[in-house]
């Protein structure tokens, strides 16, 4: 069966915490993992003290199992992809980039050109 | 009988009499959750001897301790038995304690943060506990950030509750009586055991090994007061040094005690800084901080697991426990 490297969500109503877990992919989502190699809490926090506005998210985890069991087939879910995929620092994954070009605005309807109508 | 609801007058009790009157025929018509109905007859004061002598001890001798004292201070109601601090005649065992007033906080903050000595220096000097100490410079400096920018302090409030509490203030440049004992120690749970230990009676027993028979790994009560260098200079005066060079030994070993205590904090949060690697996006920085998820114990729920742990309750919102946090970050 195949293994899934996901979330678990642990925490409170409106207070989300999630344990990184390595499971069969057919279980329940808070049912017993393989292992749990990590948290994520998605709630941004300040640091104390700190007046600027910026937020940071903590995550655990052990790379080590992780990429062991990425070794072994095991399979990330899309935000585990995106966790792990972050920069060269944690760069377990290659980033599954959805579309590299910048995006360009889609022409807007003045600019089509009708098509010319014979004049009579 | 039904709740009374008192009212002002006695007047009225005449139009409740007509209304409760006309009520009378609907209570049979009523749903039994009205019928009880409330009544309106004004409930008569009751006064007992007591009462009676009390209200007119406040209009005589009492309306003395209506107000503190115009040269401030607390107005406590004192007879030939009891003390100054003591707000209840009857219970010689509640105190009240002195508090440090406006100028004695200053002077604090002043030696701390001006002239750089150390919070065990000057917990010592004045007698007033360590942590009071920390705790004055921190609220010091929150007040003075709160002046320069310009934010309205609760002055009168605090002017109010001082002038009724005992204060204490401090003398600078002279010996001042302390506010409070400040070697306490704080009581370690391992010592909270009884505990029978046999020993020879030529042995010496000191305060080590009566640490080291509550716990492996306990200090003595020696290294746990909050200021050990103070016991080292008075082993000094006993040896015989001069007052002035065991005070200098003193303030010396407290700024090292102090150097190091930061050393430690700084390396703590280095080590911190290191082991976490940061990824800047456009909204949010991700801390990534390596764990080992290995180190789960035997039955897998070893105290420290990383996340939270399945089959387990979460006591988080447990009654009785701490929710509140305990330190300042």
């Amino acid at each position: 069966m195949t293994i899934k490297i996901r979330l678990a969500r642990f925490g409170r109503r409106n207070a989300p915490f999630y344990n990184i877990v390595v499971a069969h992919a057919r279980t329940a989502r808070n049912s017993k993992p393989l292992e749990v190699i990590g948290t994520y809490d998605p709630i941004p926090k300040a640091d104390p003290y700190d007046d600027s506005g910026r937020l940071h998210k903590d995550i655990k985890l052990d790379t080590l199992r992780a990429k062991y069991w990425i070794g072994v087939g095991a399979q990330p879910t899309d935000t585990m992809w995106r966790l792990l995929s972050m920069r060269k620092q944690v760069g377990i994954m290659e980033p599954k980039y959805r579309n590299q070009q910048p995006r360009t605005a889609p022409q807007l309807p003045a600019d089509i050109k009708k098509p010319e109508t014979p004049s009579a | 009988m039904p709740p009374r609801i008192p009212t002002k007058s006695s007047a009225s009790s005449a139009s409740a009499l007509v209304r409760s009157s006309f009520a009378s025929p609907c209570t049979s018509q009523c749903l039994p959750s009205c019928r009880a109905g409330f009544s309106t007859t004004p409930s008569r004061e009751r006064s007992t001897n007591l009462r009676r002598a009390f209200l007119q001890w406040t209009r005589t001798i009492g309306a003395n301790y209506r107000q503190p004292k115009p040269e401030g201070g607390p107005n406590y109601i004192s007879n030939a038995r009891s003390s100054a601090l003591q707000p209840f005649p009857l219970n010689a065992q509640f105190r009240s304690s002195r508090v440090l007033d406006e100028q004695a906080r200053e002077l604090i903050w002043e030696k701390v943060m001006r002239q750089g000595e150390t919070l065990k220096a000057v917990s010592a000097e004045l007698g007033v506990d360590l942590t009071r100490v920390a705790a004055v410079v921190r609220l010091k400096e929150v007040e003075k950030d709160w002046i320069s920018k310009g934010k309205k302090l609760a002055t009168p409030y605090s002017k109010a509750v001082l002038s009724m509490l005992p204060t204490k203030s401090f003398r600078p440049g002279v010996q001042n009586q302390p506010l409070e004992p400040i070697n306490e120690l704080h009581i370690h749970t391992a010592t909270q055991k009884q505990l029978f230990w046999p020993t020879a009676e030529s042995r010496q027993f000191t305060r080590e090994d009566a640490a080291k028979a509550f716990h492996a790994k306990m200090l003595s009560a020696d290294k746990r007061v909050p200021h050990p260098e103070l016991i080292q200079m008075e082993k000094n005066l006993l040896r015989g040094m001069s007052p002035d060079d065991a005070r200098a030994r003193f303030i010396n070993a407290a700024e090292q005690s102090e150097r190091k205590a930061a050393e430690k904090q700084m390396k703590k949060a280095m080590a911190e800084e290191q082991a976490t690697k940061k990824v800047n996006t456009k909204r949010f920085e991700f801390r990534f901080k390596e764990v080992d998820s290995e180190l789960v114990g035997k039955d897998g729920r070893a105290p420290n697991v990383v996340g939270w742990k399945y089959g387990m309750p979460h006591y988080d919102r447990k009654k009785g426990l701490v929710k509140i946090p305990t330190s300042v970050p």
